[in-house]
C-alpha cells in the first residue's frame, strides 16, 4: 500500500495561512491503514490547527470529512457542498489524493498535509518500509521474490557486490544485504538457477513516466 | 445525545457528615436548573436498603431514563447502583457518578473550594449521563469442555476435579505415559505414599471416569478461537485431529538441567544429578556398590528454589533410609518457610543427616576414587575443611518445558523472564494467563510443592466452572463495539489488543472487518485508542462521553 | 470563574481504574489533601487516553495534563500503560508544534494504595503548571 507521513504543522501553517475556512478531508484506505491520514489523524490535525489559530489569535473555521478513498472521482464529488463552503481544502490523503480532489473543484484551491514517501507493508506495529518502486518490469520472478531495487542500495541486479558482510551491506551495515536474501530464499526453494543466469542490461523506461494503463474494457 | 433525557440526581450526604462541609440544599437548587434535569434528592445512605428502594421509586415515579448519583467513591457501590438502577427499569449502564466524598470533601479541608469543586465534578458527571449508552446482555453458547496440556499430577488432578464439576476433559501428554515427575520421583514429602502409590490411585480414578478422554504421544499444535469457543488441533503420530473446548489448562511441568557453568564441576561416575539419584533410590536393589558416604549440594548459586531444596533434603533421607552410612548435605541457604519443610529438614538432621553452610563454592575434585570436597565451615568450626566421599549430589536447575516458547506464540501467552509461563497478575490471579479462558497450573509457571500443585489444580478446575457452569454463558453484548462500515480492516486494533479478544469476520460476505469476541474482551479500550479509522467504541467509556466530562473546563456550574 | 491574581492552573487528570483512582480514593480516606483545581477523569486503562482527549482538553482550557496508570510490569492489561507513555510522548510533540512548550502533559504510575503518592504528583505538578503560567490557548470568558 501507500505510505505517507504527516507534514510538521509548521508547514502546513505556512499553506494554510490568511484561510479562514478550511476543510479537512481524511482518505479511508491507504493513509488510515499507515496511520497518516485517517479520520484519526484528520480530528488530530484539526485539533492542532484550532489550538494554533487560537494562539496566534487568527479565526480559522475548520470543517472535517473522511471519505473512502481520495483516489475516485465520484467519492471526491460527494464532497461538494462542504467545498463551496471554504476557502481551500488540505487533504490528508496520498498525493493522488490531493490532485483528485484539486482537480475536481479546481474554483478552490487544494493542499497536501502528508508527504508521500514510498509504496510498502508493515515490519512491525507502526513501522513501514518501502517494498516496491513501481519500476514498470517486475523481476521478482527471478529473485525469489525480494525486490533488488529496492532492497539492494546500489541497485544491483545481477547479484551482489563484493561488499556483502556476512548478510549485511557495505554502504550501511544496519542493512541486509539483498542479494544474501535472493539467494537464500531461490535456495531454500531449489532455484539457484535463477541466480546463475545471466541477464542483459535493463530497460529502465518500461513506464514512460508520467504512466498510463489502459485496460481493454471490461 | 438522545435528546428526550430526563436527568435525575441523587445526592448522598454519608450520613450527614458531607452536610457539615457543604448546603446540598444549595447544591440541589443549582442542579435543577438544568433543563434535562428532571429530579433532584438527597439523601443520607444511600448505600442502605431503604435508601435504594426510595431511589427506585423516584425513579419510576419521574420517568428517569439516566442516573447520576453523587456520593462516595464508585470503586465502593458502582456495581450495587447498577443494579438497583436496573431493577427500577433502566439499563444498568446508565448511571454516572460523582465521587464528592474520597476526590473532594475528604481531601480538600477548604468548604467553599470543596464545594466549588463538587459542583464542577457533580456537572461533569451530568454532562457524562448525556452521552451514557445502554449495554444489553445476551447468551453466549459455549463449549462446556475442557482441554488440560500436560499428564503430571496437576494436570491429571484437574482433570478429575473438572470431572467431579461434571465437565468433560481432553487431556492430553506428550510422553507414551501419564505421570511426569511421579515416574522419576523416588519418594514425595509430605505425603507418606510412594510416587508409584500415588500415581496408581489417580491413574484408576481417571481410569473410572468416562468423561476424561486421556490421549498419550499427543501434542498442541495451535488453537484458534477465543474463550467459550477454542478449537485446539491435535497431533498424535501422523495423525492430528482437533478438540473443541471452552477452557484450556496448561499443566506443563517443567524440565531439570545440570549447569556445569553454575556449579563450576562436571558430572562423572561419582558426581551425579538429583534426577540420576532418584534413579538409583528407585532401583536400589540393583546398585552394585552402595555408597557408604553420600554428600549432597543445593543452592550454589543462591537463587532460591523450592523444589531444587525438596530434592536435597526428601533424597537425603532417602539416602539414610535405603542406603545408611553418612550423608551431609551441604548448601548456601535454607529457606524452610514452605509448608512442611522445616519438619522435613528437622527429621533429615534427626536421622543423623549433616548439615554444612558455606558461603563460597565448594572447591570439587576427584582424589583415589572418591569425591574431594574443600569448604569452609562458616557456621559451626569456621574452618577449612575437606570431605571425602564415595558419591556428590549436586543439584539441577528447573527449566521451562521444551515447548513453551512455541506455544507461547501460537497462543500468544505470555512468557516471564525465564521462559515460564507468566501468570496475568502473581497476587490477584496467580493461575490465569492474559488471555481469558486460558489457565496455567503447577510448575510449568511457579516453583511450587506437591501440595501446591494439587491446590492450583483445585484452583483451575474451578476457575473453568465459572466460565462454562452453564451451556450458554451471559455476557455484555458490544460493550465494545466496532463499527463495521467504518472499519479499514487494518488489523490494528487485532494486533494491539493484550487479550486476544479481537477476530476477524466477514460481513455479509463481502467486506472483512475487525470483530470483537464479548466473552474475551475485557473493556480496557486500547483498541478504540488506537484505531486510526475511529471505529471502535467502548459503550462504558466513549470518545464522546470522555470530552464531555471536561466541557466544564475552568467554569463552576 | 475569573483568575484573580494568583492563577489556579486547570489540571485534568486521567486516572486509571486499576491504580491511580484508587489511589486518589486513599489519598482522600487518609485525609491527605492537594489542590482543589484538578478534575479526575476515570478511565478503564491509561491504554484507554488518546492524544486526541489530551489535545481537546488543550482546546478547552486544560493548563496541564496528567496520565496516571500502573506501574510498569504492572498493567492489568500488559501494555495500556506503556501506550500510555508513548502517547504522552507524542503530544508533547504535538503540542509543541503548536507553540504550546514546557511539557504540560506528563505521565506518571502508581500502584492502587499509593495515596501519599497520588497527593504528592498532584502537588508537584500543580507548582510547575503554575509557574508556567497559564496554557497560551487559554480563554476564559
Amino acid at each position: 500500500m501507500i505510505v505517507a507521513e504527516r507534514k510538521p504543522l509548521e508547514d502546513i501553517k505556512e499553506m494554510i495561512a490568511g484561510y479562514k475556512k478550511i476543510l479537512l478531508v481524511g482518505c479511508g484506505t491507504c493513509v488510515t491503514i499507515c496511520w497518516a491520514g485517517g479520520e484519526k489523524e484528520v480530528a488530530v490535525l484539526s485539533s492542532q490547527l484550532k489550538l494554533a489559530s487560537k494562539k496566534d489569535g487568527n479565526e480559522l473555521v475548520i470543517l472535517e470529512d473522511t471519505i473512502e478513498r481520495q483516489c475516485e472521482k465520484e467519492l471526491v464529488e460527494v464532497l461538494k457542498d462542504k467545498v463551496q463552503q471554504v476557502d481551500a481544502v488540505l487533504s490528508l490523503a496520498c498525493g493522488v489524493g490531493v490532485q483528485t480532489i484539486a482537480e475536481m473543484f479546481p474554483d478552490t484551491p487544494a493542499y497536501p498535509a502528508l508527504n508521500t514517501t514510498f509504496m510498502g507493508m508493515p515490519e512491525g506495529e507502526g513501522i513501514w518500509v518501502e517494498t516496491c518502486r513501481a519500476c514498470g518490469d517486475c523481476f521478482l520472478d527471478r529473485t525469489g521474490g525480494v525486490c533488488p531495487i529496492v532492497r539492494c542500495a546500489k541497485g544491483l541486479l545481477n547479484g551482489p557486490c563484493g561488499g556483502t558482510n556476512n548478510g549485511k551491506c557495505e554502504v550501511d551495515p544496519e542493512k541486509d544485504c539483498a542479494w544474501t536474501l535472493i539467494y537464500r530464499r531461490l535456495e531454500q526453494q531449489g532455484r539457484l538457477d535463477a541466480m546463475r543466469k545471466y541477464y542483459p542490461p535493463r530497460n529502465f523506461q518500461a513506464v514512460i513516466r508520467p504512466g498510463k494503463v489502459e485496460a481493454l474494457q471490461a | 445525545m438522545d435528546k428526550d433525557l430526563r436527568l435525575g440526581v441523587f445526592l448522598c450526604d454519608c450520613g450527614g457528615t458531607l452536610s457539615k462541609a457543604t448546603d446540598f440544599s444549595a447544591i440541589k437548587a443549582k442542579l435543577q436548573k438544568f433543563s434535562d434535569v428532571t429530579y433532584v434528592s438527597i439523601s443520607h445512605d444511600l448505600c442502605l436498603k431503604k435508601a435504594q428502594k426510595a431511589m427506585q421509586k423516584d425513579i419510576k415515579d419521574n420517568g428517569i431514563n439516566r442516573v447520576v448519583v453523587a456520593a462516595c467513591s464508585p470503586e465502593l457501590h458502582e456495581k450495587d447502583f447498577m443494579n438497583v438502577i436496573k431493577a427500577a427499569g433502566v439499563n444498568s449502564h446508565l448511571l454516572s457518578m460523582a465521587n464528592i466524598r474520597e476526590q473532594c470533601f475528604w481531601a480538600h479541608p477548604d468548604k467553599d473550594k470543596a464545594t466549588k469543586k463538587a459542583m464542577a465534578q457533580i456537572g461533569m458527571a451530568i454532562n457524562r449521563a448525556r452521552f451514557l449508552e445502554p449495554v444489553e446482555q445476551a447468551q453466549i453458547s459455549v463449549n462446556r469442555d475442557v482441554l488440560v496440556i500436560g499428564g503430571g499430577i496437576t494436570g491429571i488432578q484437574a482433570a478429575i476435579e473438572l470431572s467431579n464439576l461434571n465437565l468433560k476433559t481432553t487431556l492430553i501428554e506428550k510422553e507414551a505415559t501419564l505421570g511426569g515427575k511421579l515416574n522419576q520421583f523416588a519418594n514425595l514429602y509430605p505425603v507418606q505414599v510412594t510416587p508409584e502409590e500415588l500415581l496408581a490411585t489417580k491413574l484408576k480414578q481417571v481410569a473410572e471416569r468416562q468423561d476424561i478422554d486421556v490421549l498419550t504421544s499427543a501434542e498442541l499444535v495451535d488453537v484458534s478461537g477465543e474463550v467459550g469457543n477454542f478449537a485446539a488441533r491435535i497431533k498424535r503420530g501422523n495423525e492430528e485431529s482437533v478438540r473443541n473446548c471452552g477452557a484450556i489448562i496448561f499443566a506443563t511441568g517443567y524440565n531439570t538441567e545440570f549447569s556445569s557453568q553454575i556449579c563450576g564441576f562436571e558430572l562423572s561416575n561419582n558426581i551425579i544429578t538429583q534426577s540420576q539419584l532418584e534413579g538409583k533410590l528407585k532401583a536400589s536393589s540393583e546398585v552394585k556398590q552402595i555408597p557408604e558416604s553420600v554428600c549432597l549440594i543445593t543452592n550454589i548459586s543462591n537463587e532460591h528454589s523450592q523444589v531444587s531444596l525438596l530434592s536435597a533434603l526428601r533424597n537425603a533421607l532417602g539416602i539414610k533410609e535405603k542406603f545408611g552410612g553418612e550423608v551431609c548435605v551441604l548448601c548456601q541457604n535454607l529457606k524452610v518457610d514452605g509448608a512442611g519443610l522445616e519438619k522435613l529438614y528437622r527429621d533429615c538432621r534427626n536421622k543423623g543427616v549433616l548439615f554444612i553452610k558455606f558461603d563460597n563454592s565448594p572447591r570439587i575434585s576427584e582424589q583415589d576414587g572418591k569425591v574431594k570436597i574443600e569448604v569452609e565451615d562458616v557456621l559451626v568450626s569456621g574452618e577449612q575443611l575437606t570431605l571425602l566421599c564415595n558419591l556428590l549430589v549436586v543439584e539441577e536447575t528447573s527449566v521451562p518445558p521444551l515447548d513453551s516458547q512455541t506455544l507461547s506464540s501460537t497462543l500468544s501467552v505470555g512468557l516471564d523472564a525465564q521462559g515460564f509461563y507468566q501468570e496475568k497478575n502473581i497476587h490477584l490471579y496467580p493461575t490465569a494467563s492474559n488471555r481469558e479462558g486460558i489457565f496455567f497450573a503447577g510448575n510449568c509457571h511457579a516453583d511450587l510443592d506437591l501440595m501446591q500443585a494439587l491446590t492450583e489444580a483445585s484452583n483451575v478446575a474451578l476457575s473453568a466452572y465459572q466460565l462454562l457452569a452453564q451451556e450458554k454463558m451471559t455476557v455484555e453484548a458490544e460493550k465494545v463495539m466496532i463499527d463495521p462500515d467504518k472499519c479499514r480492516f487494518c488489523l490494528t486494533c487485532i494486533r494491539a489488543c493484550p487479550h486476544h479478544a479481537i477476530r476477524e469476520a466477514g460481513v455479509n460476505h463481502e467486506k472483512m472487518v475487525a470483530q470483537i469476541v464479548d466473552l474475551a474482551c475485557q473493556g480496557c479500550g486500547i483498541c478504540a485508542a488506537v484505531c486510526p479509522a475511529k471505529a471502535i467504541k467502548p459503550k462504558d467509556w466513549s470518545d464522546d462521553q470522555i470530552l464531555a466530562e471536561f466541557e466544564l473546563l475552568g467554569e463552576y456550574v | 470563574m475569573k483568575a484573580q491574581g494568583a492563577f489556579l492552573p486547570d489540571i485534568v487528570a486521567f486516572c486509571c481504574a486499576q491504580s491511580a483512582y484508587q489511589a486518589a480514593d486513599a489519598a482522600g480516606s487518609m485525609g491527605i489533601t492537594y489542590p482543589e483545581n484538578i478534575r479526575v477523569i476515570r478511565v478503564p486503562c491509561a491504554g484507554r487516553v488518546d492524544v486526541l482527549h489530551i489535545l481537546r482538553a488543550f482546546e478547552k482550557g486544560a493548563d496541564g495534563v496528567l496520565v496516571l496508570g500502573c506501574h510498569e510490569e504492572a498493567c492489568r492489561h500488559l501494555s495500556g500503560n506503556i501506550r500510555a507513555k508513548n502517547r504522552v510522548q507524542r503530544v508533547n510533540t504535538l503540542l509543541q508544534e503548536v507553540g504550546i512548550d514546557g511539557e504540560r502533559v506528563e505521565m506518571f504510575t502508581l500502584a492502587p494504595n499509593q495515596g501519599p503518592r497520588f497527593a504528592r504528583i498532584v502537588n508537584e505538578v500543580n507548582e510547575r503548571i503554575k509557574e508556567l503560567g497559564p496554557s497560551p490557548v487559554k480563554s476564559r470568558a
